[in-house]
């Protein structure tokens, strides 16, 4: 796996996991959460608290800053003076 | 002389890419290769063949292949691409045959992620995505007591209420704390998750699907929570796109895997063209690409990629994803994202809920509509949205996507015009209820 597609990937997955865990909590009730799946110690317990807490600008600034079809010409963009998202 | 248009795969894309070629320029070479024995079919019908809804496999075909025969396109059945040179814009054919381009498209499709557990080799794993494969299948289903389901996406969900309607002790094994957790809400998913209760299903949720058991066929399936006897599972992981011919080639891929793509379909190798679940497109709010989307997705991406490898000059538009499906005894659907996606992002929103009804309260078979908005907290305009109910959840994710689109605000909704008509509109229409209790906990 390229490094690009491995960091999409572990972010994804855990920070999917910590949503999915803060709103079973809501629905289900904190009992009902199982501990999570062995593994993923750095991506836990640091890099989802660290990404929390960065603003929503700074965060879309270092996700678009990766390799992908954002990059090329999309007419759509040009023409949109919305900030996304924000 | 014509141009010629080689396309490699034969699904949504691919087939829109061919019929658009020669529509724009009747006189061009359009070859496709598909390492199939059809085109021209609808995979997405499969699981309702599967759980009986619709009676026969031929029904999901739209067109024989002499259709295409006739449209001048030369389909090779059965071919598989094995390597792709753009220096000498070439391909090769079942690792024999060379075949020149003047322009390729690249719609390769998708392949289903690896479990990643022991006794993948074991028979009566079943992948769903051929329809020859399927109608084997389809034979071997009267004959299997139970099955586990691995995976609730969105062919899990579809397979789980197919093999559940079929009578089929079914068994849907996840490792996430609710169906279809990493595109819906828990309060969407939980009328679905009641009527599979009523259909018999079981369900394990939060559980980890650790190895496939078997001697030559699977018998169970192991689990973190324990042992479930199997005589089928139904592999329904991620949709992967299918891009290492393309990466091979030296086409650039982006962070999905999906091959990177402008918005004429155009790769970062000239002449080179790609769509579909092979290809990431980015999102329209938040910019991000993404892949594997909808056939819909895939087959108006060939048709924009199919025309510009023609001549013609057509952009295909970021994507705002409207979805829906009918999952148990309900129809769930939305736009974007959910609160649970747009907190995994860190995307700011305000969210409002209502529950409706499609008709009027008094009209027969009157259904029930949930519907929850998201919106940006600082212009109140509608970024996402998620839906359960009855019927009328196409239509309201269609319209909504549009909303997000063109930028349509909470205020825009909440006092929305609506059809109102017992027989197919409620007084109150649940999007504009909705809004309103968005509006509402914004001024808390």
């Amino acid at each position: 796996m390229r490094p690009a597609e491995w960091l999409r990937t572990n972010s994804e997955r855990y920070l999917l996991e910590a949503a999915q865990r803060s709103m079973a909590a809501q629905h289900y009730g904190k009992a009902a959460l199982p501990p999570p799946a062995p593994g993923g110690v750095f991506w836990r317990r640091a890099f989802v608290p660290v990404y929390r807490r960065l603003p929503w600008s700074l965060k879309h600034r270092i996700i678009t800053a990766m390799p992908g079809s954002h990059r090329r010409r999309w007419r759509a963009f040009d023409d949109d003076p919305r900030q996304p998202g924000i | 002389m014509s141009r010629r248009i080689v396309i490699v795969g034969g699904g949504a894309a691919g087939i829109g890419a061919a019929g658009a070629a020669k529509q724009v320029d009747p006189a061009a070479d359009v070859t496709l290769y598909t390492e199939y024995e059809d085109v021209a079919y609808s995979p997405c019908g499969i699981p309702y063949v599967h759980g009986k809804e619709i009676p026969t496999f031929e029904a999901l075909f739209l067109q024989g292949k002499e259709a295409y025969v006739q449209a001048g396109i030369d389909i090779h059945y059965e071919t598989r691409v094995t390597r792709i040179d753009t220096t000498r814009r070439e391909v090769l054919a079942n690792g024999e045959r060379t075949v020149s381009y003047d322009r390729l498209v690249i719609t390769t499709g998708f392949t289903y992620a690896d479990p990643g557990i022991p006794g993948g080799d074991l028979d009566g794993l079943y992948y769903v995505k051929n329809i020859r494969r399927a109608m084997e299948w389809d034979k071997v289903l009267d004959s299997v007591h139970s099955a586990v389901v691995l995976e609730a996406s969105p062919l899990g969900l579809e397979m789980t209420t197919a093999l559940a309607h079929r009578g089929i002790e079914t068994h849907l094994v996840d490792s996430h704390p609710w169906a279809l957790a990493e595109v819906g809400d828990p309060d969407i998913m939980q009328p679905v998750q009641d009527s599979w209760d009523e259909m018999g299903v079981h369900m394990h949720f939060n559980t980890r699907a650790e190895a496939l058991l078997g001697s030559g066929h699977v018998r169970a399936v192991k689990t973190s929570a324990g042992e479930i006897s199997a005589d089928l599972v139904v592999i329904c992981t991620h949709k992967r796109p299918d891009s290492a011919l393309a990466r091979a080639a030296g086409v650039g891929l982006g962070s999905t895997g999906g091959i990177i793509v402008d918005d004429r379909m155009a790769t970062t190798v000239e002449g080179v063209y790609a769509a579909g679940d092979c290809a990431e497109v980015p999102h329209g709010v938040t910019r991000v690409p993404i892949q594997g989307i909808s056939g819909s997705h895939a087959y108006a991406q060939g048709k924009v990629a199919g025309a510009n490898a023609a001549g013609g000059d057509r952009f295909y538009q970021p994507v705002y994803v409207p979805w829906g499906m009918v999952a148990g005894k309900w129809m769930i659907g939305g736009v974007s994202f959910g609160e649970t996606l747009a907190t995994a992002l860190g995307v700011p929103f305000v969210s409002g809920a209502a529950d409706g009804i499609s008709r009027a309260r008094y009209y027969p078979d009157v259904k029930k509509v949930r519907v929850k908005l998201l919106a940006e907290p600082a212009h109140h305009r509608l970024i996402g949205a998620q839906m359960v109910g009855g019927e009328g959840i196409k239509e309201r994710a269609d319209f909504l996507a549009m909303a997000v689109k063109t930028g349509v605000t909470l205020e825009d909704l909440a006092w929305m015009e609506n059809v109102y008509s017992p027989p197919i509109g409620a007084l109150n229409e649940p999007i504009a209820l909705a809004a309103q209790n968005a509006l509402a906990r914004l001024k808390d």
